[in-house]
This record gives structure tokens, sequence and C-alpha cells, in this order.
């Protein structure tokens, strides 16, 4: 029978369980195995970043996600990083080597290089050990290891790395590589502390990994997974007084709108990586800014698939429709790239029709015009013409080898993972070609179907596909393996590289391999011809570049949004205002 | 009773053996594949071979599942590529506790559950205890009071309940009371937008309450309406029953006739639906975990299967099948075990 005393009594014994459970519930705050600092208190200068997932580590070579490099850069140093106008700077290294002092020293017959790093000697661990070359040489072991490591850009270009003396070391390479001055530092690694990590662990599974020794500007606290990470002040930080800021808390908060909602209300000080719309949405804030990357690093882009859709061979299986240049210079006219980026992109893209617009390697191709007229001409005149009215070009005399009467039909694919403004570009441009007479279905996958093995069913490298749509650009300022990988004949073989387009050009493959030097200014005629050369052939088209853009509030100073690394590249120069 | 709990639990051994079998297969033919996400974009060969060996995705398919369920640690591998086994594996399989190392994290996978899984066990427990005890009284009281104001403010309350989207709410939810309110005194927003706790330290009960408010809300608000539904309709069912005018001609009152009588048959379908709940306290809500930033079991389901870090997605799905096949023999046993109609032989 439930009487007064027996519903007080369940309700008692309800909210009894209710309080247990708060009360035994996780506490958040763990301690990590890194005994950092005593937690800052009083007039504490403290910012919170936001992220949407955990970092997989503080090693971005184990899942190169960018929160793992975000977090890097607070607890770790490499050899050199690069600053967001694509200038590389010393970070452990006491200067950079060079041809000129006597640093990189290059044996022309046989065609390699030798670099000699010096270190500098103040640089300590959070525990008060020094930084050395024994730090470089235990890293170097254990990314080279067969079993347990990885692979860098770059490494197959080293024999071997040499310790020389405590705080120098040498590098030997087996032929000339263009990128060493970040091949021990830039966005993804870090030298790691010999006398703290386990080697038998591995490199990319140590634990060091998830609990890093710093000799960066900050040292980690805490890190509840999941939840949020606490970083304190590295008091032996080697450029104090920096950082001004005592402690950043990096919060996980997986849904974007929330993010910027924390932004707006002033709970946050910094988003990564927010898209143009929320970048719009910010505009006119009290609490927060957008910083947009004085330069830019990802250029959006139209692959032509040469070879016939299923095939890998563009001389045995030319495509039906896309074989032909000037089909291809056709699409490129009919594009109209300004609509795209101020309509979609708010004006915070910008239109770019080459591989080299940035510094230091900028060519002046003359920019594509656009002219759906023109391309209609150029259409018709390479025997594609809409014979029965239906708004659809057919095959009237085509030279690609093209059946007479074969549709002007593709498949136009794109990943989902960027989001809306790539899906509304989709389908803007597959409404321009519409207007010419050349019908796109449109379809949208993940990322990883794109981009996987052939042996796996990857589109791209298995040649299924006719034209897709995604961003992609080189890292830091050495393009000459990207530009092999995506240009060269020997890239063309699904496996050996990513030369999805089929493009075939014997012309460009010579300048690539002309590229590897070190001679700057033969190295900047080069990637010009090689430029000129695709403006001509049009295996693909560079349509924008996508705006790399961190929101950050107005109280923070010093934030600089940089394609060449993560937002925190330089969070030893933030202060609060 | 025995015999048939005896004859469930080998039942579930050998459906858990299928269930792992399926799951394997399915979690590794999906298109898009581990490689891509691991490596970047545009990996060299080198690093894809190299990844696939210790992933351990150099072996056939049928020899991966062998390894993931019993490990390899009974014969050797080639850990560096040169073609040559002569590495003692280091895997002991799923039957001996060992779910493998996150792809993502280079972790054992069930370390990455374990910090989850409380956090997951402690908000979903909280949002179910809320829901039944809103939803049990307001079921009895529309059944008693069928086509009342009242029932009609809770019918429509209950398909409002099931109809808004967890996503639309949960947002809505922290616009009104994290953007839009604010705390009179101090200038702080009402309610906090996410989280287990404030990330300045220290434990405050009344800081830990806050942080449940928002996603207990929107968790409780499909459940209300769901229980609430389905005990206004087994009581109507019950209502008019003969037994229950028999006990009003004894005399016994009506509150004693509700609760005593009527409610207690009632209840028995839901007791049961609530144990066929019970495994969302250990699974999670993706919506809500994800909308919220609490680090649950959910998110970690749908970060690992958006990275196709199959170790971590595996264990989840194991485990989560595991929590799903044993509430259902626990509802089955409560069953007969409230209803002496019904038996199990």
């Amino acid at each position: 029978m439930f009487t007064k005393k027996r519903t007080l009594l369940f309700l008692t014994l309800a909210v009894i369980f209710s309080l247990t459970i708060v009360s035994c519930s996780p506490t958040p705050a763990q301690p990590s195995a890194t005994e950092g600092p005593a937690s800052p208190t009083g007039s504490e200068k403290s910012i919170t970043i936001v992220i949407p997932e955990d970092p997989p580590s503080f090693n971005p070579m184990v899942a190169d996600t960018g929160y793992d490099a975000l977090v890097m850069e607070l607890v770790l140093l490499g050899m050199a990083d690069v600053d967001p106008n694509g200038n590389v700077f010393p970070e452990l290294a006491a200067d950079l080597p060079t041809v000129e002092n006597g640093g990189v020293t290059i044996d022309d017959d046989a065609g390699t290089m030798s670099v000699t790093w010096t270190m500098r000697d103040d640089i300590l661990w959070q525990d008060g050990n020094q930084v050395t070359a024994d730090d470089v040489l235990f890293t170097w072991n254990a990314i080279s290891d067969p079993v347990n490591g990885t692979w860098i850009p770059g490494i197959d270009y080293i024999d071997s790395v040499e310790q020389l003396s405590q705080n120098s070391f040498i590098v030997n390479y087996n032929s000339i590589y263009p990128g060493y001055l970040t091949q021990f530092g830039g966005e993804q690694l870090a030298i790691w502390p010999a006398h703290y990590c386990n080697l038998e662990q591995g490199f990319l599974s140590w634990d060091c990994g998830r609990e890093p020794l710093s000799d960066g500007p900050f040292v980690l606290h805490d890190w509840v997974l999941g939840d949020h990470m606490t970083f304190h002040k590295n008091d032996n930080y080697y450029l104090a007084p920096k950082p001004e800021l005592d402690q950043v808390l990096v919060q996980i908060v997986p849904d974007d709108v929330v993010r910027k909602t924390m932004m707006l209300n002033g709970d946050a000080d910094i988003d990564m990586w927010i898209n143009a719309n929320t970048a719009k949405d910010l505009e006119g804030s009290e609490k927060a800014k957008v910083s947009l990357s004085p330069t830019d690093r990802w250029v959006m882009r139209l692959y032509f698939n040469l070879a016939q859709k299923g095939t890998v061979d563009p001389i045995a299986y030319p495509h039906p429709i896309l074989s032909d240049v000037n089909v291809r210079r056709a699409i490129r006219s009919a594009v109209d790239v300004d609509t795209i980026t101020s309509e979609i992109f708010h004006g915070l893209a910008t239109p770019a029709w080459t591989e080299f617009f940035r510094a230091p390697y900028q060519c002046a191709v003359p920019r594509p015009a656009y002219d759906p007229e023109g391309a209609k001409a150029m259409l018709e005149k390479a025997g594609w013409t809409d014979s029965d009215g239906d708004g659809v070009r057919e095959c009237h005399g085509c030279s690609t080898g093209a059946p007479e009467g074969y549709a002007m039909e593709m498949e136009f694919i794109t990943y989902a993972e960027f989001g809306e403004p790539l899906e509304l570009t989709q389908q803007l441009i597959a409404e321009m070609l519409g207007e010419i007479g050349i019908k796109m279905n449109i379809t949208v996958v993940e990322g990883s179907i794109l981009w996987d093995q052939a042996e796996n069913g990857g589109i791209e490298q298995s040649g299924n596909f006719d034209i897709d749509i995604w961003d992609d650009g080189y890292a830091g300022v050495d393009p000459t393996d990207y530009i092999w990988e995506l240009y060269s004949q020997e890239a063309l073989v699904p496996g050996d590289g990513y030369n999805v387009m089929r493009y075939d050009n014997a012309e460009v493959d010579a300048l690539i391999d002309e590229a590897y030097t070190l001679d700057e200014a033969s190295r900047k005629k080069t990637f010009c011809a090689i430029a000129d050369q695709i403006n001509e052939d049009v295996p693909l088209v560079h349509l924008f570049t996508t705006p790399n853009l961190e929101a950050y509030s107005t109280r923070l100073a010093g934030v600089q949004s940089t394609v060449n690394d993560l937002v925190t590249w330089n969070i030893a120069d933030w202060t609060l205002k | 009773m025995t015999t048939y709990i005896l004859r469930r639990l080998i039942q579930t051994v050998g459906l858990l053996f299928i269930l792992s079998a399926i799951l394997f297969t399915l979690v590794n033919v999906a298109p898009g594949g581990p490689i891509t996400a691991y490596a970047g974009r545009r990996p060299r060969p080198e690093r894809i071979e190299q990844l696939k060996r210790q992933f351990g995705l150099d072996q056939p398919l049928p020899l991966q599942y062998v390894y993931w369920l019993v490990g390899n640690d009974w014969t050797k591998i080639d850990s560096d590529g040169d073609g040559i086994k002569d590495t003692a594996g280091s895997r002991k399989g799923i039957l001996r506790g060992d779910f493998g190392l996150s792809y993502r994290t280079r972790k054992p996978a069930l370390d990455e559950i374990a910090s989850r899984l409380p956090n997951t066990i402690y908000l979903m427990s909280i949002t179910m205890a809320v829901a039944l005890i809103i939803a049990i009284p307001l079921g009895i009281y529309s059944a008693i009071k069928q086509y009342s104001l009242f029932d009609f403010f809770a019918t429509t309350f209950s398909f409002a309940g099931q109809a808004i989207p967890e996503f639309w709410l949960g947002l809505l939810l922290i616009i009104i009371f994290y953007a839009w309110l604010k705390n009179p005194w101090t200038g702080e927003p009402l309610l906090p937008a996410g989280g287990i706790s404030s990330l300045d330290g220290g434990f405050s009960l009344s800081d830990r309450l806050a942080h449940l408010v928002l996603p207990v809300l929107t968790g409780t608000l499909g459940w209300i309406a769901w229980y609430s539904r389905f005990l206004r309709s087994s009581m109507l069912e019950i209502l008019p029953l003969n037994y229950l005018k028999a006990a009003r001609a004894r005399g016994m009152t009506e509150r004693n006739v509700i609760f005593k009588h009527a409610l207690s048959n009632a209840l028995i379908p839901i007791v049961t639906l609530i144990a066929l709940d019970l495994p969302y306290i250990f699974t999670g809500a993706v919506l809500i975990e994800s909308i919220f930033a609490w680090p649950g079991m959910g998110r970690l389901y749908y970060q690992s299967a958006v990275d196709r870090d199959y170790p971590l997605l595996l264990a989840v799905l194991i485990i989560g099948a595991a929590f799903i096949i044993l509430c259902n023999l626990i509802a089955d046993i409560l069953y007969a075990y409230l209803d002496p109609r019904v038996r199990y032989e």
C-alpha cells in the first residue's frame, strides 16, 4: 500500500540515489604521470582552446588529426619550424644549415649531400636535463626502426644520421633533398627525450606520446580523456619569461555550433579550423574575431580522369570525353570561380589557377577567363554537339574515340568531410557545366573511400571516376615531392603515387627531375616551366584556395592563423589584453 | 527456471560467437579502410605496407579474425616486412580479454572504454531514473483521467517528446540556458553548455548537478514520452477488468485499487521494457554526448567508426552486444518472475 510515508521514503531514496551517483561520478581531475608544476592560482592568465575531439597523442605521426600537432606545439620542439609566410626558423637548432654557412655540403659527382646541425645548449627538458643530439639520434632510431617505426617525408633520402658532439649531428643524404630544413621539425615532427621515452615500446606507441616530457612553453598537467587537457607554464622554457600565459585549457567540444556559441559567449579563446559560415556568423562579435592565414595552402581543384573510367592506362584506354584537351579547357572556362568564392565562401576563398601561387615559388601564369560562350564554341569545335535538343551534347565527330552519339554525361564526385561549402560548390559547378551541355551526376562519398588504395576499391586509385573535386596542396615550403607524386608518369601507377589523372607528359617528368636541386634560381625557373605546361595540358583545374580560419577571443593578442603549422605555432608569444 | 537460465547462457555464448564473426567481417569489408585515415591522403607505398603490418592487416581476413579472437602469441609473424616470420606475436585475443590496440592512440582498446564507461553509466542511469520518476505518475494519471484536459496535455507532450530530435532540442536548450539566460547575480550563463564539470578543478555538488541538467533534460524527454504512453495504455487495458470491480465491491479504496491491484499488473510489461532499455546505460547516446561534450561511450563509438579504428570499434560493438543479450535475458527472467502465468520449461 502506498502511503504518504512510503511516497516520502521513495522520493528520499531517489534523491539519495541521485546524489550518490553524482558524488561517486568520475572525477575529472586525474593526475598525469608527468609531474607538472602546481596549478596556477590567483591572478592566473588562463585561456581555453576548444577542439572537437581528443588528440590521439602528442605525436602527429600516429594519426595526423591536426589536434595532435596542436598540442605538440605546446610541449615539444623540433629542430626548425615554419612561420605563416613560409620562412623557416630554428627552434632547437642554433642556426639553419645552408650551403653558404657551410652547414650543407654537396657532392656534385655523387649527387648527394650532407647537412650538419648544431643545437642550442640552453634548452632543457622540464625535468632539468639538457636537450642534446642524443635525443635527435634517439628520435631518428625510433622513426627508422623497421618494426615499430614510421615514414616521414624524405626518409628515403637519408643514408645515415651520426652524432658529432653533444650538440651537433650530421645527416647524410643519398640524393639532393631540398626539404631538409624541416625534416626534423615542421608541423609534424618533434625531438623526443632519450632518457624518458622507451624505445622498445616504439615511436608510435610509447607512453611518452601521451605523457610527454616538455621542452616547449607549457607542460601537461592533466588529461581527462574526452573532456579536457590542462597545461601549465613551463618555468624551464628557454625563451623565459615567455610564455606570458600561465595556463592553457584544451576543452573537447564535439559540436561546432556549441563551440561557436562558446566563442560568442566569451567562454572559449580559440576555435581552430572554423569554416567560412562560422566566420561569417562571428562578424561583428565583441567577443570573437577571425584570423586568416596570410598564405594559402589548400587549393580546391577538379581532377580529370584522362583514362576510361575503371581503367588506369590513358594510352590504351583514353577517356571517351576527357582525353581531349579542348574539352578540359572548355570545362575550365565554364566554371565561374568568382561566384563560388563570393557566394559560398563569403569572399574568404581566393581564386587560384596554378600550383605555384605562393612564396617561395610564385609563377606568372595567366588567369583563365570565365567564358561559357567560348566554352560552348570549344566543345562544338571538338565535335560535341547537342543534336537531339535534350540539353546534353553528344559526340558527333569527336576525337576521343567515343562512339558516334556518345552522350556528354559524367559522374562528379566529392568527399563528405569538408561539409556543406564543398557540396554546394559541387552542385554549382554541375549546374555551370549543365549550362554548356555537360551533364554531371553528383556523388558524395567518404574521403577514406575516395582516397583508399586500389586493392580496397579506392575510387581515385582504381580510376573509377570521371571528375572529382577536393582540396589539396603541399605542406611547408618544398613542393618537389608533392609535384612528383601528382604529375609524374611514375606516379601514375596505382599504389606508386597520386597521379590519379593518369597524366603522362615526358617533358614534365624531365622538369620534375631537374627540380631536385638546392639552386633556388633554377628551382623557381623549373617550377614555373612545369606550371606553364600544366596550364596548357589541363590535367586538372585549380579553382580557388580554401581559407585557413581560426576564431580567437578579442582578449587574446598575438594569434596568427597559418597553413604551414597549427595555430599554436607561436603560443609562447600570446598575451592577454 | 535454473535449467532455462543455464540454457540461455549457453545460447548467449554461441550467439556472441556468431555475432563476433559477423561484426568482424562487416567492419573489415566496409569500404574505406584505416590506412587512408592513419597515413594521410597521400601515403607512400612503404608507409602503407608498414602500417598494414603494424595493424595486422597484412594477413588474410579469416586469419585476422582468428588472431583477433584467440591472439597470435602462439605463432610467429613478419614484423619487419622482410618476408620472414621470425617474431613471436604478442596479441592474446578477445577471448583472453585483449581487444587489441586502438589504431588511433596505439593504446589498449579496453583502456579507452574503461575511461568512458563510468561517464556513460553516470549520465544514462540518472537520465533513466528521472524519466521513470516522471513517466510513471504521468502514465497512471493519464489513464485514470482518460480524455481529461491533463490527459490531453500529457498526450500532446508525449507525442512532442517522441517527435523532437535530440540534436535540435539539445542545441535549443544550450542557446536558451547558456547563451541567453544569465545568472542575475554573477552575470554568468545560467547553465553550462557541456562537460561533466567545470574545468577549474575541485568537486562541487551544485556544479555537477548544473552540468547534468541540460543533457538529462534532453535525454529524458523521449523516454518520458515512451514510458508514460506505454504505462497509460497498459493501465487502460487493466482498469476495466472484473477483478478491479470486485476489489471496489469489497470496499477497497480507489487508491488501493489503482496502486495495489492495477499498477502492479500494469507495470509488468514496463519492467520488461526497462530491462530492454538497460543497455543504453552502458552504450550511451551519441547525439547527447556529442552536443553536451560528454565523454562517454556513445561518442567513443561514433569516433571509432569515423576514424576506422577497427579494434576500438569492435570492442565497443562486442561489449555493447553482450550487454544487449544479457539485458534481454534479464528481461525474460524478470517477466517470468513477475507474471506467474509465464513458465519457462
